[in-house]
């Protein structure tokens, strides 16, 4: 068969504007989800804004039980490759470059910010709000193009470089992420969904004197409105506007 | 003035080189591509800092390019210089061959290059790559249009043709607004960075064209006017100069703001300087200015295609400077404090990139290089004679 050069251009062009045309064109119309179906997990009572608080002056520099209970609740794994190891929450050490205060050790970890400009870059939206403010990302919607690891200005983003087998004692309750997709902090919310604290702020309890304070500030009684109301606290860059809801005390 | 077109013979030895040179690069991208699929992206150089590294710089270099291939037609079409009509399809089909080649890299250099196709499915339109979707998936249409109206529908062609001239102006400032628009990142968020990726754009575009017409008509015998090469020199020199303006305001108002004194003199003095003082405006502007203004090497054809080749050079030094150096500056988590952790903060990122990295980029020019070859076997895209108008003088010459 041979085709004119008319039809090869036709050809072309008619693909070309399909390819156009095609993602805002849906051929079967998905059936509507029923009223009494299981509610969808991405949703949240909207009442609730989870927020953490950070009292800094509690953070002792060489404790890392938050970042170890992180590890091993949400199956964070670590490659013994510094540049590519994964961190959910790590600890960093603040120098006041004037020499005026002393260092301050303190966890960082997802801001899940009011305005974040992770879920605005994500193109497939696999990165999301809940309505209570937890920014999630869903790992099967993920492509892997690392445009949110590029505008999240927390650092609080990795991409899984290495393919690795689930560990023995691995946390059924939080699913492994496979090579290729980008992975953050989702503030537990296996566990804040069934009215625990994230796993950070427990092991915080346990081993110092609970630098963590975790709770819903639309809650005008909880412990972190109340402190939150009270005590000298900022956030990190809030010049950017992204209304970060993890809060630090004592910097 | 127009002579007839033709298809290349394509009978030549140095035809089937070529020709198996490109395949030969696409199977390495191809094979580069398995490779780190297989291995996940630990074996590339990039890491939690520099998470875009050589593909996306091979990428986004193809697709600047793509739009500024478009200029000899858009010359023709949209500003009337007619002298450039004859390469009109040449010139559309080059971006579409350039567009091509750089989605595929962007493509398989995704974490999960399976799921490539969910773009399409869920959209997210707040997204600067959403958006960067439509573009490419339109510029390529047009072109095609483009293509199709200069082959058979000739009285749509200023239409179609001005259409595409002001999409491509809109593609480039989306690609340069992936940038732009990030404001967490000091490097980034610069509203001039769209424009300097249209003068990018404008620049290696026409660099190219010269590079790929002289290649062409010289390994083909054909006879080229060297008074179109003229012209095209001195459009080159033009928006070279704008890219150089460009790169001075953005440099200059970075510079007033004391706030920016830190990182911007990391990028004039730090660990990707040389490739911002070499790469861009050594290889990419300075370099060939000298040549291009020069009375003799700017007024020989020879010297205006190293020039040239020098410029697309310089281009993809300028891509791969926004990308490295953006993201290879720490981020100031708290400012007035210096940061350190396990997790690299506070540390300028490093990357060196690897052998799978750089397969996988020139995948992309083997595939755009490959579409463009059989486009000008198969298809009539060149005119069998370059030729000017009788008495057609240039304004200017060096």
């Amino acid at each position: 068969m041979t085709m004119d050069r008319r039809s090869v251009l036709g050809l072309g062009g008619a693909i070309a504007a399909g390819l156009a045309l095609a993602p805002g064109m849906h051929l079967v119309a998905a059936p509507q989800t029923p009223s009494d179906a299981p509610k969808d997990p991405a949703e949240s009572p909207p009442a609730k804004r989870w927020a953490m608080l950070i009292d800094t002056t509690k953070c002792a520099a060489n404790c890392t039980a938050c970042v170890d209970a992180c590890r091993q609740e949400n199956n964070v794994p670590l490659f013994g490759d510094p540049e590519r190891d994964i961190y959910w929450i790590r600890k960093v050490e603040l120098r006041d470059k004037g020499l005026r205060k002393p260092p301050v050790s303190l966890p960082v970890l997802c801001n899940h910010c009011e305005n974040p400009p992770c879920v605005h870059v994500c193109p497939t939206a696999a990165s999301f709000s809940r309505k209570d403010g937890v920014v999630l990302i869903d790992k099967h919607r993920c492509i892997g193009c690392r445009y949110c690891i590029i505008a999240c200005p927390y650092k609080a983003r990795s991409l899984v470089y290495y393919k690795t087998k689930p560990p023995a004692n691995t946390n059924k309750a939080v699913p492994i992420r496979a090579a290729g997709v980008v992975e953050k902090c989702t503030f537990c919310v296996h566990r804040i969904d069934n009215g625990e604290p994230p796993a950070c702020v427990a092991a915080c309890k346990g081993a110092e004197k609970g630098a963590m304070i975790f709770g819903d500030i639309n809650d005008p009684q909880s412990e972190i409105s109340q402190r939150l109301l009270t005590a000298k606290t900022q956030t990190m860059r809030p010049d950017l506007g992204l209304k970060p809801q993890v809060h630090y005390q004592g910097i | 003035m127009l002579s007839e077109y033709s298809v290349i013979e394509g009978r030549s030895r140095h035809f089937f080189k070529v020709l198996g040179g490109l395949v030969l690069l696409v199977l390495l991208g191809a094979g580069a591509f398995f490779f780190v699929e297989h291995h996940g992206h630990a074996v590339t150089g990039m890491n939690n800092q520099i998470v875009w590294g050589l593909p996306h710089i091979f990428a986004i270099s193809l697709l600047v390019m793509a739009s500024g291939a478009l200029n000899m037609g858009s010359m023709s079409t949209v500003f009337a210089v007619k002298q450039f009509e004859q390469f009109g399809r040449f010139s559309a089909f080059l971006s579409i061959a350039l567009l091509a080649g750089g989605l595929t890299v962007l493509m398989l250099d995704l974490g999960r290059p399976d799921n490539m196709l969910l773009p399409m499915v869920y959209m997210n339109f707040r997204s600067m790559f959403t958006w960067n979707v439509f573009l490419y998936t339109g510029f390529a249409t047009l072109c095609l249009l483009y293509l199709w109206t200069m082959f058979e529908y000739k009285q749509y062609k200023k239409f179609i043709g001005t259409a595409a001239f002001g999409w491509r102006l809109v593609l480039t400032t989306g690609t340069g607004s992936i940038f732009g628009v990030i404001q967490g990142r000091e490097v980034f968020g610069s509203a001039i960075t769209a424009p300097t990726f249209v003068a990018a754009s404008l620049t290696s575009g026409t660099a190219l064209g010269i590079l790929l017409l002289v290649y062409a008509y010289r390994h083909t015998d054909r006879f080229l006017d060297d008074r179109l090469i003229f012209g095209m020199r001195n459009a080159l020199i033009f928006f070279m100069m704008l890219f150089a303006y460009l790169l001075v305001v953005e440099k200059f108002t970075r510079f007033y703001d004391p706030a920016s004194y830190d990182v911007q003199i990391w990028i004039l003095t730090g660990s990707w300087a040389w490739l911002y003082w070499g790469g861009v405006w050594g290889v990419g502007v300075i370099i060939p200015l000298m040549l291009l203004f020069n009375h003799t090497t700017g007024n020989r054809v020879g010297s205006i295609t190293l020039a040239s080749a020098f410029v697309v050079a310089g281009v993809f030094c300028f891509v791969g400077h926004v990308l490295l150096a953006g993201q290879a500056y720490p981020l100031d988590l708290f400012p007035g404090y210096a940061v350190s952790s396990p997790f690299l903060d506070g540390v300028v990122g490093s990357y060196t990139p690897t052998l799978p990295e750089l397969f996988l980029g020139l995948g992309g020019v083997g595939i755009s290089g490959l579409i463009f070859l059989l486009g000008v076997r198969f298809l009539r895209m060149l005119p069998k004679r370059g030729v000017a108008p009788d008495g057609w003088e240039l304004p200017w010459n060096p």
